[in-house]
């Protein structure tokens, strides 16, 4: 066989072929973006997603967002631009989820047995679900980052409200009101994270009354779009194919 | 050839084996917090504990032990660590082996950061509760905000029983009582699930047709409009119809299921209650002091005023968590570790009373193997080398007072 001639000698065997690369590109895709969304999330997200007394209304509305959007906007870039798939944002969210719950599970309750109803990940599909289909049906980056990443902000609390309200049912406990999420990182001791670097409840929103997660989700969704216009293009740069012409 | 060839192979196989084997079937579990490594200026100049008591050395698991003792906040606190006005009473475990269930600085519930005043001493308690079995080292602790964790001395304390048996019961404000180790445990298993099913759904429908090649084929040749069809929009105005739905469903229902929440709790304490240290009277000064590096010994000439009206001696020097003592004049009867427990390593040149008004300069030496166990030897490579610590004296009837020493401390290596 020489090098012009086709692998393949029909029709069949050429499909066969290429959802062989489906499932390979996939696969691959899958596990590569699981691992460097993973370490970007746990670097820049990092304790907001860890524990369930850092996950208040104010900050982790707003950073665990703002700092997620960015894998599934320069992975959507790629997928949009070179294939028309819009599947880039939830791709990336079952890959980063899936690694979160294998680390969570495995270190954190396997190793050192922090209960997984302490150390649960923030659920991000909503959003992301979103995401996808609005660049689907808008065909536009542009409408994508506007619309999908205000979105994206703004879903995220109530997303996870489901899971995290519970957490948040008052006790008394010693003559301190806490909530059971607060209780839960006074009873499990971890040496290397004492009180006062948990970041919560911290800010200027106090004109707002109790009433600041809207506001935080708000601005949480500003900041998406400008994140999601920033990491689109890390991705169509990522993805871009330069030809070096010989000399 | 071939048969030198085979040979090697084969003792390389057993060789990697060998060497995989002992990489991964020994995995002792690690006990140790590192204080030993912690700069010892850091551990002999910032909070000094004492009065240590650990209630237990063996306790069940659902059973309580509590650590107590005082610690003082050292007035000569290092410039090169950020003062402990924001500070958290922490423990040293390895993990939540055991939870806090309580603990009071001053006889205030100290679940949050509070604030220290340099110079001033603290009476603490840490009331713990037994999770997980197996033998742990259980230091005090104390986080400082811009310092770290300064660990204090630990003590090892075996845990019996299963992990299974554990329930940590909490009655909220609305009257509901749960077990905090499982609660809400399978609704966030649920959720999880059900969102990455419903993820994995919208992958799946995209992936059952073909993907890279005919897609990117129809994309360069200007078609790409045709890729997504009426059907794909419909279906994918199914999913954000759907999730938006589902989510604000679960969010409803989570209000009226939960209709009393608040926000998490934070902050900082301020007015820690100190203990009304009673006065002193006597008074100490360093004239010079020096670690002899080949002998684990320091050595400390020391001028001593008994300004009080009852003769008194030196019982004993503490610094890091060490106690250095002389058995003629006090003995320890709390069961302190003994690593760190030298009873018998102070000693005095001329430690007979000390009479009121009196005044003498005597050599103390405080040798032990503990200077090289834990590592308070290398203060002499530490960026301030001065050492600290306090001094115990007593009287007749058995009255302790208490003084801070701090002083340049000069390495001899002959």
């Amino acid at each position: 066989m020489s090098a012009s001639q086709s692998a393949v000698r029909s029709r069949a065997e050429a499909v066969k072929v290429s959802r062989t690369f489906d499932w390979l590109i996939c696969f691959t895709l899958f596990f590569v973006v699981l691992g460097g969304y993973h370490i970007h999330y746990m670097l820049t997200g990092g304790d907001w997603d860890f524990w369930t007394d850092w996950k208040d209304r104010r900050l982790w509305v707003t950073v665990a967002p703002i700092v997620s959007i960015t894998f599934p906007a320069a992975v959507q870039a790629m997928l949009w631009w070179r294939y028309r798939l819009p599947f880039g944002a939830v791709l990336c969210i079952l890959g980063l989820l899936l690694g979160e719950w294998v680390n969570r599970y495995l270190n954190f309750w396997g190793w050192t047995y922090f209960p997984v109803n302490f150390v649960f990940p923030s659920n991000l599909m909503p959003g992301a679900i979103l995401l996808d289909v609005i660049l689907m049906l808008s065909g536009s980056m542009t409408a994508t980052a506007v619309l999908g990443g205000l979105a994206y902000g703004l879903v995220f609390y109530p997303g996870n409200w489901a899971i995290v309200g519970p957490l948040h049912v008052p006790v008394e406990y010693n003559g301190m009101m806490m909530t059971l999420a607060d209780l839960q990182g006074y009873h499990y001791v971890r040496t290397g994270t004492p009180e006062y670097i948990r970041m919560v409840e911290k800010g200027t929103l106090r004109t707002f009354g109790k009433d600041v997660a809207p506001v935080s989700a708000f601005f949480s969704g500003f900041v998406c779009i400008l994140i999601y216009f920033l990491w689109h293009f890390f991705g169509r740069w990522f993805n871009s194919t330069e030809f070096v012409k010989s000399a | 050839m071939k048969l030198i060839k085979d040979k090697v192979a084969k003792l390389s196989f057993v060789a990697l084996l060998a060497a995989v084997s002992a990489s991964m079937l020994y995995t002792p579990t690690a006990s140790a917090h590192g204080e030993k490594s912690q700069a010892a200026f850091m551990r002999m100049r910032t909070i000094h504990w004492f009065d240590l008591n650990w209630s237990k050395e063996e306790v069940a698991v659902n059973d309580t032990m509590t650590i107590s003792g005082k610690f003082f906040v050292f007035s000569g606190w290092p410039e090169t660590v950020d003062k402990p006005e924001i500070s958290f009473l922490n423990i040293g475990i390895p993990g939540p082996v055991f939870i806090r269930a309580g603990s009071w600085v001053g006889g205030q519930l100290v679940p949050r950061s509070i604030s220290l005043e340099l110079g001033e001493t603290y009476d603490f308690k840490v009331l713990l509760k037994a999770r997980r079995p197996g033998d742990w080292h259980v230091h005090t602790m104390l986080n400082v905000k811009g310092g770290g964790p300064i660990i204090g001395p630990g003590k090892w304390v075996t845990i019996t029983g299963s992990m299974k048996d554990f329930v940590d019961p909490i009655t909220t404000l609305t009257g509901e009582t749960i077990d905090l180790e499982n609660y809400n445990l399978s609704n966030t298993y649920f959720w999880h699930a059900f969102w990455y099913a419903l993820g994995l759904a919208w992958l799946g429908y995209w992936m059952r047709k073909p993907m890279f090649i005919p897609r990117s084929i129809a994309v360069e040749a200007g078609k790409a409009d045709s890729l997504i069809s009426g059907t794909d929009k419909k279906v994918a105005m199914g999913f954000a119809v759907g999730t938006l739905a589902i989510v604000a469903m679960s969010f409803s229902n989570t209000e009226s299921q939960f209709p009393v929440t608040t926000p998490l709790q934070a902050g900082l304490l301020r007015g820690i209650k100190s203990i009304e240290m009673p006065a002193t009277s006597i008074a100490v000064k360093v004239e010079d002091a020096t670690y002899r590096v080949p002998g684990r010994a320091m050595q400390m000439t020391l001028t001593i005023t008994n300004n009080g009206d009852s003769p008194v001696r030196l019982g004993e020097f503490n610094t890091a968590g060490v106690r250095f003592m002389d058995s003629n004049v006090a003995v320890d009867e709390t069961g302190y570790p003994d690593d760190l427990l030298a009873e018998e390593g102070l000693t005095v040149s001329d430690n007979s009373p000390l009479a009121p008004g009196q005044t003498r300069t005597v050599q103390v030496t405080a040798s032990d193997a503990a200077w090289e166990v834990y590592r308070l030897a290398d203060l002499i490579y530490d960026p301030d080398s001065r050492f600290a610590g306090l001094l115990f004296f007593y009287d007749a009837a058995g009255k302790r007072q208490l003084i801070t020493i701090d002083a340049p401390l000069i390495p001899t290596f002959i």
